[in-house]
């Protein structure tokens, strides 16, 4: 009996977790403009985190809950809609509801006395509501709603401010793009519903029975009672992976994230950085039993070029956002490519670290951005504010914000003592040890992740030390002037307690060894992880000593203005405009899309709104001669038969002129002419 | 009969043409005394009964009587419209 009360008190948890945003999107969306302060929303989302914290206490590395409703049927079908709460699930619903919430508390400072902040509110719980509801779907369908809501609310959030072009069309290429991926999920969702007859994760990926049936004998697929090639099994897999993909930003979909950097600052911070683009790598770990070893190693080369790709071109943008959201795209290219590599718990392990110390540089970024604004509303009028060239010198206006920035960018770097130090190392680890155990190409893909991480290192260091160290830019005779403040204290606060929880002692008691850390203990472990112990001193040993190295170099070159190379050079140009991937994409996929779209405006404007013209006009013509026949034959008839009449009255009524011998005269004028008519007649 | 056929275009063209009431009524007595004559002259193809010239007796008196109602009217006319003009006397029309 109190088992079950603990059941149903969890259930109502969960429902609130993902309910109270939802609740207080309604309130906003109905109150409209009113709803200023945002209060609501940050109340609705406090409750999500106490009931997250509450479902994660009592579900860690214990038994799942999972409890269903029927949503509806068809025909004999029945689909069913319900909360899956396992270690993966209340992991994530934690790590979004607490980084939701320190992102809406900054808000309030970043967002005041915007003119659209209602519709700030407003979107932001519905993204964290899906959010929510995603993470804890045990339906692929359900999943697949929630996954489009949040899609729909990083669109709308992407073009906050509509009425700049940029923002309209980085939003619109999102979700086009976005979509693409979309197509893949939901093929994926076919192809298992076919298979298996159900799309309920739970009986389908936990190892019982539906999917230990699903073996692959002889080039075929078993399903429940009947049998498709094994092909299929790979392409639902890869559907599934075209959805991460989109979502996660993966090469060659990844263009949209950089260009979504035209939303609010703290937007990119939530959904760009920490949740919605993880939502990706969340749905490989959901469905990681599907996946064979082709699309595992599909997922491992693209996790990896892609982390190799975006690393490298982060090191020449000059935008501090596109810095950042190269890093993302880098970033996660590591954990899909642990995901490939067969490792999903180190990719949630990751996914975790990342979403906190990304966060934590978004939000700082966003002050930077914020101060730079104002500095540059009274010095340069129209600089932009987000040009790292125009920064530089900031500590010493903003010391606790440098602080924090600096604790991310270690993180991000992978430097002992931080969060990132423990996942990238067990990511890199792993992969070595992936590789070991196979034949000689693999190792290019650890190879190319250990560069990855070497990149990364480089480039933020060439961020923190342009924007917070060296020679001031903007008014540099006279630093007086120069109005740049620490930030409010309701941006601060979440950015310390997100650079807290960036260090080590939230993941791990041992600074140096990830294997102790305890998030980890709650996947599966791959077994290699205890066996080759050279590459446990090795990775991290290499790691730390490289990206140290470059560090000096950046500080070298960027701090101290020794910058060696020309940026004229042709590998600086191919990084700079993002390996032209963006350029090739609009050039051959949108453009002959939008050559075709306009040959089928002018076809449809040309010939068939010709055609219809044509018959318009014929019509017309036809109305018109009716309309002229009506008018002067028929009722001309009416009309002359009326005016003969009434013109013979006329004529008769001069007869009766009351003259007594003018009716004599002419009465014996007839009588006359009968005579004469009887006279001519006879004769 | 080429009398008669004279006095009756005389009385027509009294009828039309006059302007005084009383003139048209001996216009009118014109043309009865040439159908008169008319009768008259027809009653030579009857010398038995002479019906022509009994006729012609019955019509002296009718047309007699006729003149007297008549003249009744003209003086009553006279009486109501203050002129005998039948140019003047316009009732009949619509």
């Amino acid at each position: 009996m109190e088992q079950l009360q603990h059941h149903n008190f969890s259930i109502l948890a969960a429902l609130l977790a993902a309910g109270m945003p939802l609740l207080s999107f309604c309130w906003s969306a109905l109150r409209g403009k009113q709803q200023k302060s945002g209060y609501t929303a940050i109340m609705a989302i406090a409750i999500s985190m106490i009931c997250s914290i509450y479902l994660f206490s009592r579900y860690w590395n214990k038994e799942e809950l999972n409890e269903q409703v029927t949503w509806f049927r068809i025909g004999d079908h029945s689909f069913m809609a319900g909360i899956l709460l396992n270690n993966l699930s209340v992991l994530m619903l934690v790590l979004i509801s607490s980084i939701a919430l320190l992102v809406h508390i900054y808000s309030t400072a970043y967002m005041k006395g915007d003119p659209g902040i209602h519709r700030y509110w407003m979107y932001l719980s519905l993204f964290c509501a899906a959010m929510l509801g995603l993470v804890m779907a045990d339906n692929l369908l359900l999943m697949y709603m929630c996954w489009e809501l949040v899609g729909f609310a990083s669109y709308l959030l992407i073009g906050f401010w509509f009425t700049k072009e940029s923002a309209v069309q980085a939003n619109k290429k999102a979700f086009i793009i976005n979509r693409i991926g979309d197509l893949g999920f939901l093929t994926g969702i076919a192809l298992i519903y076919a298979q298996f007859g159900t799309l309920d994760i739970k009986p389908l990926f936990s190892n019982e029975p539906l999917w230990s049936v699903s073996e692959v004998v002889s080039g075929n697929w078993l399903g429940a009672g009947h049998q498709i090639p094994a092909v299929w099994l790979t392409v639902a897999g890869l559907a599934f992976f075209v959805g991460a993909i989109a979502k996660s930003a993966q090469f060659p979909l990844h263009t949209w994230l950089p260009d979504a950097m035209e939303g609010p600052t703290s937007v990119s911070s939530l959904i760009h950085a920490a949740t919605m683009v993880a939502a990706g790598v969340f749905l490989l770990a959901r469905v990681f039993p599907l996946f064979n070893e082709t699309v595992l190693t599909i997922m491992a080369i693209i996790g990896s070029f892609t982390a190799l790709m975006a690393a490298t071109i982060a090191l020449t943008q000059h935008d501090l956002k596109k810095i950042l959201a190269f890093s993302t795209i880098s970033q996660l290219g590591f954990m899909i490519s642990a995901v490939g590599i067969g490792i999903p718990g180190i990719a949630m392990f990751h996914l975790v670290t990342h979403a906190i110390f990304k966060c934590l540089l978004f939000l700082a970024a966003g002050v930077v951005i914020h101060e730079m604004q104002h500095a540059n509303q009274k010095s340069q009028p129209g600089s932009d504010p987000q040009d790292i060239r125009q920064m530089g010198g900031l500590k010493r206006y903003m010391p606790i914000t440098t602080t924090v920035a600096i604790v991310g960018a270690m993180a991000l770097s992978g430097l002992p003592l931080t969060s990132g130090y423990l996942s990238k190392d067990a990511l890199l680890i792993s992969a070595f040890e992936w590789a070991d155990l196979r034949f000689g190409p693999t190792i290019i893909i650890p190879i190319s992740l250990l560069i990855s991480s070497v990149l990364t290192s480089f480039y933020i260091a060439r961020l923190i030390i342009k924007v917070f160290f060296g020679k001031q830019r903007i008014y540099p005779g006279n630093p007086e002037k120069l109005d740049i403040r620490e930030a409010f204290p309701a941006m601060l606060i979440p950015m310390i307690i997100l650079g807290l929880a960036a260090l080590f002692p939230f993941f791990s008691a041992n600074p140096l060894v990830f294997e102790h850390s305890w998030l980890l203990e709650g996947f599966d472990r791959p077994e290699t992880l205890e066996r080759m112990n050279l590459y446990h001193t090795m990775v991290p040993a290499a790691v730390n000593l490289l990206g140290i190295s470059v560090i000096y170099i950046a500080w070298r070159w960027y701090a101290e203005n020794t910058y060696p190379l020309k940026t004229s050079g042709f590998l600086y140009r191919f990084s700079y405009f993002q390996w032209y991937i963006d350029r090739l994409q609009t050039d051959y996929l949108v453009r002959p899309v939008m050559l075709f779209s306009a040959a089928c405006a002018s076809f449809d404007r040309k010939v068939l709104d010709g055609f219809i013209n044509v018959v318009k006009n014929a019509g017309l013509w036809l109305a018109r001669l009716a309309a002229w026949v009506d008018q002067y034959i028929v009722d001309g008839l009416v009309n002359g038969i009326a005016g003969l009449a009434f013109w013979l009255g006329n004529v008769l009524r001069r007869s009766q002129n009351g003259r007594v011998q003018y009716y004599m005269l002419s009465m014996f004028i007839i009588v006359l002419m009968v005579w004469l008519f009887n006279f001519i007649v006879h004769a | 009969m080429v009398l008669s056929a004279a006095l009756f275009s005389i009385g027509l063209y009294g009828v039309l043409s006059r302007r005084n009431a009383v003139l048209i009524l001996a216009g009118i007595e014109l043309m009865i005394n040439a159908a008169i004559l008319n009768l008259v002259a027809f009653g030579k193809f009857d010398k038995v009964h002479d019906a022509g010239q009994v006729f012609a007796l019955f019509a002296i008196v009718l047309a007699a009587a006729a003149v007297a109602v008549a003249l009744a009217i003209i003086l009553q006319v006279y009486k109501y419209y203050k002129t005998i003009n039948p140019e003047d006397i316009r009732q009949l029309k619509d």
